[in-house]
């Protein structure tokens, strides 16, 4: 029997989906119509098993939670580089307002979740940028802004241009343009926020490669603490 | 416009492997520019040569700013007469060096803000261990140009007392300004 | 002098940037402070030096415009001008007129755009977030032109020795009358906003004064240098392009301070706003190229030429050796200058100030350092 969500029993909720039945103890189940990974209509909940047994209640692996939520607050490092940071801040400014996506930007590195590199990296800069890639907390994220940060780009024939920030820290995103639209660097936020959600899914505890990647930082730590203790 | 024979004057290849062997130079011959200078140049000419005297080995001009050459020891003399005489030269508008191979030029390009004029000293200085005496104590702005003319070309400036590197840092091997520095070539792949 | 018990005191260091979100790029500065008080400063800069000049002397002239869109990267087209001028000087060509009205056009609302980006920068560097969204709201209508005629936001490529690389499109010019009514209301709110707010006034009123014998010799230009009472104006003191046909008026300052400085740039947008307008109406029509190679060649020599950036005296020193890639190109960079005038302005003023006043000079790392 299908229910209207204005003639229900009390404790119903305003929107009920059409295809959701109750059954005499008051609780939902599903019909079965449209399939169990069917999104839901307009500001209906999309269809979960869950709400058969426990209505309000969802379950999900731990990870997938955390990644769904530092995915949805990046809060990125004010550091502009050159020519592209002015396109950096133009996409955080009123037109397009970059805070839609959650992401903030923030002046310190210590409450930082991911780096822009906005600009050529010069090789006088390369200590400072990866001083501060270490300043900032796990899990991190480094966006290689146009085609300097990516390459060296018109630049590459350059004496003091590095080619690449590749070859100081680990790249996660490229973005390619002289410099980026705005819209270019909202598409690597988004593919960031999917890459953070399928690594957490793909997240395994006994995977190999976490040992290398952890032993990968350890060496650059060590090649930092070096440099520090001679400077 | 005077057409002169392609080769002559023709500075050295760039870069250490090119140098073994002569240059062939293909194109069109090279035109060299008449300077000339303008009626409002005649005069600053005029006053630039009463100023220096016999301190200019040499002299022309484009347009409105002449130049004139001096030696290089006496260039902070000729700098000092051409702020605190009638021109009042009171701003070091660009001062760069310039490698031709043979030696290196050192180029000042004076303005004045009182009478709107501009001019141009030069100084040559030898390829090998170029140096020339600082012009911090009459421009302030010196002190940049001269920091950046020591990291680019290696020229040195007695007088100056902060040469520490301003665009490259420390450690850096050579002098990158200079046509002998080897850029990077590019990759296909 | 205090009557009081002497004590020793040690100065401190204390270490800006070269990642600082008040630096305005990748700039150092150490200062040395007693107390809150500042002793010395030193600027450390090169953090972005990338040789242009250097790679200027392999590429080729039409290549070399690119480099230096990304000189200062805040007014590409006011370079691109400097440069094409050194260009046509040495080739000893003109630019036809309607070329010429263009470029003008252009700068001069990349001008505006540049001062819109410092005032709003500014106002962040002091502590107030609302004016930074409104210029850039005013800002990103600029962009929009630039990309509906150059073809890109920023890295325009737009002009050429001899001219510019296409016409306008067709609605340009009921465009731009359309664009300057619209950013003469946001500078104008802006203005309102900032300019006469008493918090404003009270950090930057009597901060960093440099009086014009020293800022002259520093080699300042621009509204930094015109802050402090000298008329140097390259507009006006060594006309270029169409700039004798227009009618405007270049303000001057008279204290030599942040606020006279940030003042300056304000009324500087107004003027540039009317210049757009008077163009627009005087716009001829005709060639926008002239006549002659396409490959530029230009005959053995040196010439020395400059404009008037935003920031102020934009030079460029060029030589060629009668091939088609300069001998030497040298740029006259005007933050660079400014930058040297940071010392003076800085020492015997308050930490807290060291930051207004060098937000008040508009510094671009990318001409800095280049």
């Amino acid at each position: 029997m299908a229910v209207d969500a204005n003639n229900g029993a009390q404790n119903l909720p305003l929107f009920v989906p059409q295809k959701w039945e109750r059954e005499e103890g008051g609780r939902f189940f599903h019909t079965g119509e449209g399939g169990d990974d069917s999104l839901g209509k307009g500001n209906h909940p999309a269809p979960n098993r869950i709400n058969n047994v426990a209505p309000g209640v969802i379950t999900a692996k731990l990870d997938d939670l955390i990644a769904m939520g530092r995915s949805n607050s990046l809060w990125t490092l004010t550091f502009g580089l050159a020519c592209c940071a002015i396109e950096m801040i133009s996409t955080h400014m009123a037109h397009h307002d970059f805070d839609r996506f959650g992401i903030v930007t923030w002046p310190s590195p210590r409450q930082a979740d991911v780096m822009i590199i906005a600009g050529t990296v010069v090789k006088k800069m390369a200590e400072p940028i990866r001083l501060l890639y270490e300043q900032m907390p796990d899990p991190k994220w480094v966006i290689a802004m146009g085609t300097c940060a990516t390459s060296g780009g018109p630049y590459y024939r350059s004496y003091s241009v590095v080619m690449g920030v590749d070859h100081i820290i680990p790249v996660d995103i490229y973005v390619p343009g002289c410099p980026p639209r705005p819209e270019a660097l909202m598409d690597a936020f988004l593919k960031l926020q999917t890459k953070i959600k399928s690594d957490a899914k793909n997240h395994q505890i006994d995977d190999l490669s976490e040992h290398t990647a952890a032993a990968s930082v350890a060496e650059v730590t060590s090649a930092t603490a070096t440099v520090e203790e001679s400077a | 416009m005077t057409e002169q024979d392609p080769l002559a004057g023709q500075p050295e290849a760039k870069g250490p492997e090119a140098s073994a062997e002569k240059p062939v130079r293909h194109g069109p011959p090279i035109v060299v520019a008449e300077e000339q200078l303008n009626e409002r140049g005649e005069q600053t000419a005029e006053q630039l040569a009463r100023t220096l005297g016999a301190l200019a080995l040499d002299a022309a001009g484009r347009d409105d700013t002449p130049w004139a050459r001096v030696d290089a020891s006496q260039l902070h003399r000729a700098a000092e007469k051409c702020r605190d005489g009638e021109m009042g030269m009171d701003m070091l508008n660009l001062m760069l060096a310039v490698d031709w191979v043979d030696r290196i030029q050192m180029i000042y390009v004076l303005y004045s803000t009182t009478n709107n004029r501009k001019a141009i000293l030069k100084a040559d200085l030898p390829a090998e261990a170029p140096k020339i005496s600082s012009v911090t104590d009459l421009w302030e702005a010196g002190s940049w140009y001269e920091r950046e003319a020591h990291d680019l070309f290696g020229v040195e400036f007695p007088g100056n007392s902060d040469m520490s590197p301003l665009l490259l840092y420390e450690g850096f091997e050579g002098h990158p300004g200079l046509k002998s520095y080897p850029l990077n070539d590019y990759e296909e792949w | 002098m205090s009557t009081g018990p002497q004590f020793d005191s040690v100065d401190m260091m204390l270490n800006m940037g070269p990642q600082h979100p008040a630096t305005h790029g990748v700039f150092r500065m150490v200062l040395t402070v007693d107390g809150e008080r500042v002793v010395d400063v030193t600027p450390h800069i090169g953090y972005l030096h990338r040789g242009t000049e250097r790679l200027a002397e392999v590429e080729s002239y039409g290549q070399v415009i690119t480099l230096f869109d990304r000189v200062d990267y805040i007014s590409n087209l006011n370079n691109e001008l400097a440069f094409v001028r050194a260009g046509e000087k040495i080739m000893e060509v003109d630019a036809p007129e309607r070329a010429q009205y263009i470029r003008v056009i252009l700068a001069e609302l990349n001008r505006v755009a540049s001062h819109l980006l410092f005032i709003g920068t500014y106002a962040i560097d002091l502590g107030a977030m609302t004016p930074v969204m409104y210029c850039f709201r005013e800002r990103e209508r600029i962009e929009n032109l630039f990309e509906h005629v150059t073809g890109a936001r920023m890295m325009h490529n737009y002009m050429r020795i001899g001219g510019v690389k296409s016409d306008v499109p067709d609605d340009f010019v009921p465009w731009v009358h359309r664009l300057i009514g619209d950013v003469r209301k946001g500078v104008e709110e802006t203005d309102k906003l900032l300019s006469t707010n008493e918090v404003f006034l009270g950090r930057t009123r009597g901060v960093g004064i440099i009086d014009g014998p020293m800022a002259v010799s520093c080699g300042l230009s621009g509204p930094s240098l015109r802050g402090s009472g000298i008329a140097y104006d390259v507009r006006k003191d060594d006309p270029y392009e169409i700039y004798p046909y227009l009618n405007y008026k270049v303000p001057v300052g008279e204290n030599g301070d942040c606020w006279d400085r940030y003042y300056l740039r304000v009324l500087e947008c107004y003027e540039s706003l009317s210049m757009i307008e008077q163009c627009l109406n005087q716009l001829p029509d005709g060639p926008i190229m002239a006549a002659g190679r396409r490959i530029a060649r230009p005959p053995a020599g040196e010439v020395f030429s400059h404009s008037e950036n935003p920031r102020g005296d934009l030079g460029v020193y060029l030589i060629s050796d009668g091939s088609d890639k300069p001998y030497r190109v040298k740029i006259r960079p005007p933050s660079f200058c400014n930058l040297i005038g940071l010392r003076p302005m800085t020492i015997g003023s308050y930490i807290a100030d060291a930051v207004a006043i060098l937000g008040s000079l508009d510094i671009v790392l990318g001409e800095v350092d280049r």
